[in-house]
């Protein structure tokens, strides 16, 4: 068992820092004290990596197929996913909806708040101070930094997850896209834009 | 029961529309409150429920009695001086009652 | 003044502020690791999300001195010893024996 867990992995070239080292020994000690398994871990490894990815793209396509569908997702994200077979775990989900006169965008200033079990990781960018900072209080001179920029008649709605609430956004479905399968839907649906950081493009 | 995004909160102060005042103080602590809406008044755009205290549960206790949750807006020109975006834009945070005050 | 060093929002004047590197750089093995890790703990209720927040706030102005995965590392260090869970003592012990397994 200790040895699966100290093995380097060929991604991760060089020494591992102290850190990781660190993390490791934890993880250790917990296992060795009966408080979780490298079988959890591993699940929760697997979840993140496999599963929690997709979900909120097919969740938005569904949404932009099916009317009553939308309209449930927008009045309680979580019941929704439920009712539609997906168990958001912890996650207390609120859609938020693109118009043509308003454009969302979502930030955890605190800490890195992230619908987690509908979009797996939040990136890198998300998590950094700099985003943190700087999107609730000009917003428009983020959305530029990422190629993205609305007119001054869109009203930019920031979201800042500081509590108990996570956010999802539903972009505006482009021209171009009629009589697009869910699937081909899902594809422009990246990560970015139902964050709100971009548009999705047809 | 279906899982839901909120949760009940019956005995609450205000309600959706109300204009409220985020509340000017700065205790030590574990606090989700951030710093720029303090003082800053707004409207409640939603009740999200009543929940146990994270400044409670930051340090091992849990956080009963519940407080409620609401999700509160404020137009960016009120929260930041000289705010260079749209009149229209605003922002959204999740407020818990006991850093609210009826504006 | 705020104490809380991840309270930010904001704080676009400072020295600290710049651009954001809009490129995701993902995440390496063993922060995907330490990831699931704090994930099977708060789901398994031996800390709460709540209590790693705290202990990453209390990091102060080592808050800023951190990436990220060592942010996280270090409150769930700081929290476990807290609580009891293992002694500063063990986890050295145990650090230095997954360090000897690497350089084998």
């Amino acid at each position: 068992m200790t040895q699966e867990h100290a093995h380097p992995h060929p991604e991760d070239e060089g020494p591992p820092s102290e850190h990781e080292i660190m993390s490791r020994a934890m993880q250790e000690l917990l296992e060795e004290k009966g408080l979780i398994t490298g079988e959890q871990v591993r699940r929760r490894m697997e979840l993140f990596e496999q599963e929690f990815p997709q979900r909120g793209s097919r969740v938005v396509a569904h949404a932009w197929t099916d009317p009553a569908f939308r309209k449930r997702l927008l009045e309680d994200g979580k019941a929704a996913c439920a009712e539609w077979g997906l168990d958001l775990e912890a996650d207390r989900l609120i859609a938020v909806e693109n118009t043509p006169q308003v454009h969302n965008v979502v930030v955890c200033t605190l800490c890195s708040c992230y619908p987690r079990a509908l979009l797996g990781m939040p990136p890198t960018w998300y998590k950094s101070e700099n985003y943190r900072r700087r999107v609730v209080r000009e917003p428009r001179a983020v959305l530029k930094e990422f190629g993205t920029v609305l007119p001054e008649s869109v009203a930019i709605r920031v979201h800042d997850s500081n509590a108990d609430m996570r956010y999802v956004v539903v972009p505006l479905r482009p021209a171009g896209t009629e009589g697009w399968t869910e699937e081909q839907l899902a594809s422009i649906l990246t990560r970015d834009t139902l964050v709100g950081v971009a548009l999705p493009r047809a | 029961m279906t899982p839901s995004a909120y949760a009940p909160a019956p005995q609450r102060r205000f309600n959706v529309g109300e204009r409220v005042r985020v509340k000017q103080a700065d205790p030590p602590g574990h606090r989700r409150t951030p710093a720029y809406v303090r003082g800053k008044e707004g409207a409640i755009e939603r009740v999200c429920g009543a929940f146990p205290n994270p400044e409670e549960l930051a340090y091992g206790f849990d956080g009963e009695p519940k407080r409620v949750l609401y999700r509160v807006r404020f137009h960016q020109h009120h929260v930041w001086p000289g705010y260079e975006g749209a009149p229209h834009d605003v922002i959204e945070l999740e407020i818990y009652e006991h850093w609210l005050e009826a504006a | 003044m705020n104490r809380n060093p991840a309270d930010i929002g904001g704080e676009t004047m400072g020295e600290m502020s710049g651009p954001i590197d809009t490129v995701d750089h993902g995440m390496k093995f063993w922060e995907k690791q330490a990831n699931a890790l704090r994930n099977t703990l708060t789901g398994s209720r031996v800390v709460r999300l709540d209590e790693l927040r705290r202990a990453a706030e209390e990091l102060g102005s080592r808050y800023y001195a951190l990436a990220y995965f060592e942010r996280t590392t270090e409150a769930l260090r700081n929290l476990l010893l807290e609580k009891g869970v293992f002694t500063q003592d063990a986890l050295e012990r145990k650090m230095d024996e997954v360090r000897r397994r690497y350089d084998a």
